[in-house]
């Protein structure tokens, strides 16, 4: 038993934190702003991390990769998450998309999306949720109805991140409604730019770019745009969400927070209400539970007992995320709702309180999750 | 990385188990309250497994190896102190102890003690007698006198870490016994496993859990070359953690277990009872953060953005 990430992971994290440090500029708080050079500053570090195989580290060489290592990996989602996420909408691109396009993708489909996802050259977005289905995605309502060689497609989606910067998406329509629920959806590699794609933003409190609704009005799909089988979408879907099963390193940023913060207090630290301090050392302290259930999860990622294990971790990391943020809001106090470069931490901390109200509800709420573990220990009951 | 326990040591855990069960789990312990000879069957069933054999001063998988016998103690409520008598010195049992309130689990048990607090000022003690107590029924009064010198740093450490490990124990039998109860009691017509509420509840407690023991396994593996503070700073982590999730999963196992749950026959009783010296001593968890602020912008208390601490000379 070690807990060591091996050398090539700190050599890594090293370096990555070079990089960022020499092209990232202060006060970065990643693509979704509403300052249009945020967005250029993650496609230039894309390509940089692309141009040295960090982009798609996970990735295997011959799909333009980096072939590194689980721990690799790891540092990789910690450094990215920790630095406000600069390779920005790249993210479900590299972390899924991709993956999936290996394992179901035609040679064809491979060949025109694999390298331009490496290379950090497109964006992509995800057609999933809509305003009846979210969590209960085996209900969606957008229909794929049959037209010649390909299909029409009509209906609403919503929630959908990155819609606007997107070049292209993963849609998901049913294609068969009288099939068993399993069996009705399929899943289209869609351009954005297809006559009939409308998207319209929805302000929220997240900030720009994360929500959007994207209104479908009988777009044309082609048969060579179906990932994997027709009818065969959900089961599509859910083992490529499982590529991204551990998620996102939220720890990573709130301990990157709270050493910010303590830097920026410097003695004014030791003069916090005791009260605060004492929440400042738990929250350490169930960051790093945090992190080890991470470790868990990846390091079971091919054991039958892995989806209750990132399930664990995903509920301690997003409940760290909301913890840290009400405590770096209490340290603040009046100027906690300050915003804006000018702001602690050139807004950092109220970016985060806000981002970390969906963290419980993105990718799989918690109580999805909460299912998952409690399967686990109690069997299927209920 | 490997995050697992070694399989010698997981066959070694379940032999243990086997040998508590064998010598009557917590009901055994329970009975040990008022029969004084099953403290010594105890005690036996250690020096079977070898326990007292267990170099965990320098050797990491002796140490590993008390770890899990500290482990399945816990879910027996095995009634010695096991981790005191591990960390002997010069053959008197050490007791963590808070010189403001000293107070000695067994303490009344044949054989020298001496005290340290978490400073490691070391003190002589004189144990006086049980008190019959509900909490804690094993839990003895004593008077120090001195200082009288130090213990090393790292034996504090490995008196804290062994506890916790024992508090994981008893914790992850609660939420077995929890488990068995929810999937098999009716109410309503339906198992309680089947009401949406009781699932989440055992779903939190059990990520719980799952966290402490990630927590416990972590700060065991610590290497050598870790600086001593940062390991002090581990060891308080891991107690105050252990701490911490022991009041919400005892609470979640005596809510789900309802009135049962507050029966001596209800094996979740017995745990909780004997469980909360090592909950509430030598410090409660608020005097275990308290200690651990200083680590924050020391470094000490170590994160993925803390500077590195440098080993003190030795």
């Amino acid at each position: 038993m070690d807990y060591d990430l091996g050398a090539d992971a700190v050599e890594l994290r090293k370096r990555l934190r070079d990089l960022i440090s020499t092209h990232i500029p202060e006060g970065f708080l990643g693509a979704c702003t509403d300052d249009p050079k945020d967005l250029t500053t993650t496609e230039s570090f894309c390509k940089l991390l692309a141009s040295d195989g960090l982009l798609a580290l996970a990735w295997p060489k011959e799909h333009g990769g980096g072939g590194g290592s689980i721990w690799q990996q790891t540092v990789l989602r910690e450094e990215m998450w920790a630095h406000h996420e600069p390779r920005g909408a790249q993210y479900m691109g590299i972390n899924w998309v991709g993956p999936a396009l290996m394992r179901y993708g035609t040679a064809e489909q491979k060949t025109r999306h694999l390298s331009a996802i490496a290379s950090g050259e497109v964006i992509w977005c995800q057609g999933f949720s809509e305003p009846e289905a979210g969590t209960d995605l085996a209900s969606l309502r957008t229909r794929a109805v049959p037209d010649g060689d390909g299909w029409r497609v009509t209906g609403q989606k919503v929630w959908t991140s990155y819609a606007q910067m997107a070049s292209w998406c993963v849609l998901a329509a049913c294609t068969d409604p009288n099939a068993p629920k399993p069996k009705r959806l399929s899943l289209f590699l869609v351009p954005m730019d297809r006559p009939g794609i409308t998207v319209r933003p929805i302000r929220s409190m997240l900030g720009p770019h994360h929500l959007n609704e994207v209104f479908l009005d009988g777009i044309e799909v082609f048969a060579d745009e179906v990932l994997g089988e027709v009818g065969d979408g959900w089961r599509v879907m859910r083992e490529a969400l499982a590529f991204e099963r551990v998620g996102i390193a939220r720890y990573a940023r709130c301990e990157s927070l709270l050493d910010r913060m303590q830097t920026d207090l410097g003695d004014d630290w030791d003069r916090l209400p005791e009260s605060i301090r004492a929440r400042w050392v738990r929250a350490l302290i169930d960051l790093r539970v945090a992190r080890l259930l991470a470790y868990r999860a990846v390091s079971l990622q091919h054991d039958p007992s892995a989806g209750a294990a990132a399930s664990a971790a995903r509920i301690a990391t997003t409940t760290c995320d909301q913890q840290v943020a009400e405590l770096l809001f209490d340290v603040l106090g009046p100027s906690a709702l300050d915003s804006g470069t000018s702001a602690r931490l050139h807004g950092a901390v109220e970016d985060h309180w806000r981002y970390a109200q969906a963290a419980t509800v993105a990718s799989g709420t918690i109580e999805v999750q909460r299912m998952l573990v409690a399967r686990e220990a109690l069997g299927d009951h209920g | 990385m490997n995050t697992a326990l070694p399989e010698d040591i997981t066959e070694f855990a379940a032999v243990a188990a086997k040998r508590f069960a064998r010598f009557g789990g917590p009901q055994a312990a329970l009975r040990a309250e008022t029969e004084e000879h099953l403290r010594d069957e105890a005690r036996s069933a250690l020096a079977d497994l070898g326990a007292f054999d267990l170099d965990v001063r320098s050797s990491a998988d002796d140490l590993l190896a008390a770890a899990v016998l500290c482990q399945a103690a816990g879910a027996a409520a095995l009634p010695y102190p096991l981790a005191e008598e591990v960390l002997a010195i010069d053959g008197a049992r050490l007791a963590l102890v808070n010189p403001e309130a000293p107070r000695i689990d067994h303490g009344d048990l044949a054989g020298e003690w001496i005290a340290a607090d978490l400073d490691g000022t070391r003190y002589h003690v004189q144990p006086s007698s049980r008190t019959s107590a509900k909490l804690g029924p094993f839990l003895v009064p004593a008077t120090l006198t001195g200082p009288d010198g130090t213990v090393p740093a790292a034996d504090v450490d490995t008196h804290l870490t062994l506890g916790s490990w024992r508090i994981l124990g008893a914790l992850q039998q609660a939420l077995e016994i929890t488990r068995q109860h929810v999937t098999t009691r009716m109410q309503f017509g339906k198992p309680l496993a089947e009401f949406q509420a009781v699932r989440f509840t055992i779903a939190d407690a059990s990520v719980a859990v799952r966290g402490l023991f990630e927590l416990a396994k972590f700060t065991i593996s610590r290497p050598e070359s870790t600086a001593g503070q940062v390991r002090s700073a581990d060891a308080l982590v891991l107690r105050l953690k252990a701490a911490d999730t022991a009041r919400q999963v005892l609470r979640t196992a005596h809510q789900l277990l309802g009135a049962l749950g507050f029966c001596d026959e209800s094996d979740v009783s017995v745990l909780d009872r004997h469980t909360q010296p090592l909950i509430r001593l030598p410090v409660s968890s608020e005097m275990l953060a308290l200690r651990l602020m200083p680590g924050v912008r020391g470094g000490q208390l170590e994160t993925l953005f803390s500077e590195p601490v440098a080993a003190e000379p030795v």
